[in-house]
């Protein structure tokens, strides 16, 4: 059996996902105590699990030194990574959507969006036929609009509860986000047996 | 930006000499190779003009390193070797033997906007068969590549082997117009199952074959790419044929549990026409190489005839290959004014005997114990005796 590396986000994705691969009838360790850890062993299935940041899980999979790997879709839209994605694990749902004060409309002269996605952001503005000037942020975004820094921000909504509680609203759904099981091209080839094993199993848990 | 002295323009890296020493290896192996199969070896130049390489290559414009000439033009640094060597033999080389078979051993250029991790500069070394439009020239190029691989030692190499009009023309059979399959097709390169499969659902596929749409993208062997060849169809029927023959060919030449016959596999390259190749091996994440049919290119060219080759990526293969051989025998020779002529007349004798033998004048080595230890042999002509 070949040995699969699979690089995982840290914290609730990991767990979800790990509970899904469970499901599905892999024989992992059950409990993961310490929580420190960055790699965790399942010899019985001789899996390893590299405990990574959400936004780098694309990059191990691309260098290769994680065979596989969960991501969400919008780290995915935002790095451009040679990965191949084969299944929608459909967990993690959320979106990618603008918001911003009420009723503000956006400065004409210097319209400013404030993001942790300046990718996706730039590309939906662009694909409206608007140009706005963008500032890249890497947490609380909601700040933005509401000391003036930003019009609008460009964030993961997943049940408006940050942007009610700091007196935001919605404005437009960019679009829809899940946890994806994405692949190195060359793992998928040199271990399609087994990966393709899994992406089978985990499909018919992922669509209960 | 203050640049420091130590550092090199993104992508580019220097060959230690260890690396240029197993790169010399690498390269004297390959092209050994690729001259016994009756390959005659050359060298297209650096530069290029933007108008002409530079578009027909295929590679995005904007990994592309321009520079204007004096009177103007731009240029390029070559980016690729497949489309200089089908200008020279489109117009030279196929006048005078046709079909032409053509290796080299290179480096190509390509910019890198991203971090670090991917070379700007890397050296390729691969075959095209100009001239030739017979699968048996598909299949020759693949056992090269197979066994140049094999000859480096490279651990469980797989070929994954695609058909680019074959795909064409089964997607026209689900009812596809040309931008939908271009969509298709891009999904397929990337390998994006989720994508491809809402894709599918804006398309207008009959509930009736569903099922065997979804399923181009798992296949791996050619039998079961049966299932959607229609029988009835010459053009499809013809090039299924072909790749159950092409099949017979590498099964029988050792390759029979490296491929894998998938037949969404294709390239995001817009010239290859027929079959496509992508070579993988264990220890690099990335494809050792690929190749395949390229007829559109020598269109382009105003060629109407067949051409198909590999280009293998150097920078990959030395990632995963052994280190060279034992330590190999390196004499020092140490000496002083006393002992100059004999000094030479030694390294001299011993070279001709085929050692590889350093000449160093004794006063001018600082740490002499130091220095030695790099070679096997010491040699110390200095001294009263």
């Amino acid at each position: 059996m070949d040995a699969l590396t699979i690089a995982m986000p840290k914290g609730r994705i990991f767990e979800e996902a790990y509970e899904l691969l469970v499901k599905a009838g892999y024989d992992l360790p059950k409990e993961l105590d310490d929580s420190r850890k960055l790699i965790v062993e399942a010899p019985n299935e001789n899996i390893r699990f590299i405990l990574s940041k959400p936004m780098d899980v694309p990059a191990y999979v691309e260098h290769g030194v994680a065979d596989i790997g969960i991501a969400g879709k919008d780290v995915m839209l935002e790095h451009d990574r040679d990965v191949y994605e084969l299944l929608d694990l459909g967990i993690s749902r959320c979106y990618i959507a603008t918001a911003g004060m009420p009723n503000t409309p956006m400065n004409e002269v210097t319209p400013r969006v404030a993001t942790k996605y300046p990718k996706v952001a730039s590309q939906y503005y662009r694909g409206k036929g608007e140009q706005v000037e963008i500032i890249e942020l890497n947490g609380s975004i909601e700040l933005a609009p509401m000391i003036g820094l930003a019009d609008r921000i460009v964030d993961i909504v997943s049940t408006g509860k940050t942007l009610k509680e700091n007196g935001l609203v919605e404005y437009e759904k960019i679009v829809d986000i899940t946890s994806r099981l994405i692949a190195n091209p060359v793992s998928y080839r040199l271990k399609q047996k087994r990966i393709t094993e899994l992406v089978d199993k985990l499909r018919k848990q992922a669509s209960l | 930006m203050t640049i420091q002295m130590f550092e090199k323009p993104l992508g580019m890296r220097d060959d230690f000499p260890f690396i240029a020493k197993k790169k010399a290896e690498l390269r004297a192996n390959g092209t050994t190779m690729i001259q016994q199969a009756g390959y005659d070896l050359l060298q297209t130049p650096t530069l290029e003009y933007y108008e002409t390489i530079g578009k027909i290559s295929a590679i995005a414009d904007n990994a592309l390193f321009k520079l204007l000439d004096s009177q103007g033009e731009t240029l390029v640094l070559r980016p690729d070797m497949t489309s200089p060597i089908a200008r020279v033999a489109a117009s030279k080389l196929l006048k005078e033997k046709m079909p032409v078979r053509l290796g080299y051993y290179s480096n190509v250029f390509r910019a890198q906007k991203r971090e670090g991790g991917r070379p700007a500069e890397f050296e390729q070394m691969g075959v095209e068969l100009i001239g030739d439009n017979s699968l048996y020239a598909d299949a020759e190029v693949i056992i090269l590549a197979w066994n140049i691989l094999k000859n480096l030692d490279v651990k469980s190499s797989r070929f994954v082997i695609g058909h680019t009009q074959l795909l064409q023309l089964i997607l026209e059979d689900f009812g596809l117009d040309q931008p939908q399959i271009e969509k298709v097709r891009s999904a397929f390169v990337s390998k994006n199952s989720v994508g491809f499969e809402s894709l599918a659902k804006q398309l207008t596929i009959a509930p009736s074959q569903w099922e065997s749409f979804i399923g181009l993208m798992s296949t791996s062997t050619v039998e079961e790419w049966q299932q959607w060849i229609d029988p009835h169809n010459a053009r499809q029927a013809a090039l299924f044929e072909d790749m159950k023959k092409l099949k017979k060919i590498l099964d029988r030449s050792g390759l029979a549990d490296a491929v894998t016959y998938d037949l969404s596999f294709n390239s995001h390259m817009t010239y290859y026409t027929g079959l496509v190749f992508e070579v993988y091996g264990a220890g690099s994440g990335f494809s050792l190489g690929n190749g395949g049919r390229y007829d559109g290119l020598m269109k382009q060219f105003g060629l109407q005839v067949g051409a198909t080759g590999f280009g293998l990526r150097v920078d990959r293969l030395l990632e995963i290959i052994s280190a060279v051989s034992e330590q190999e025998e390196h004499t020092l020779i140490l000496f002083d004014e006393l002992h100059e002529d004999e000094a030479f007349d030694e390294a001299q004798k011993l070279r001709l005997q085929g050692v590889r033998v350093t000449l160093q004048f004794a006063p001018a080595v600082g740490a002499v114990e130091e220095f030695s230890k790099h070679f096997s042999n010491v040699l110390r002509l200095e001294g009263a005796n």
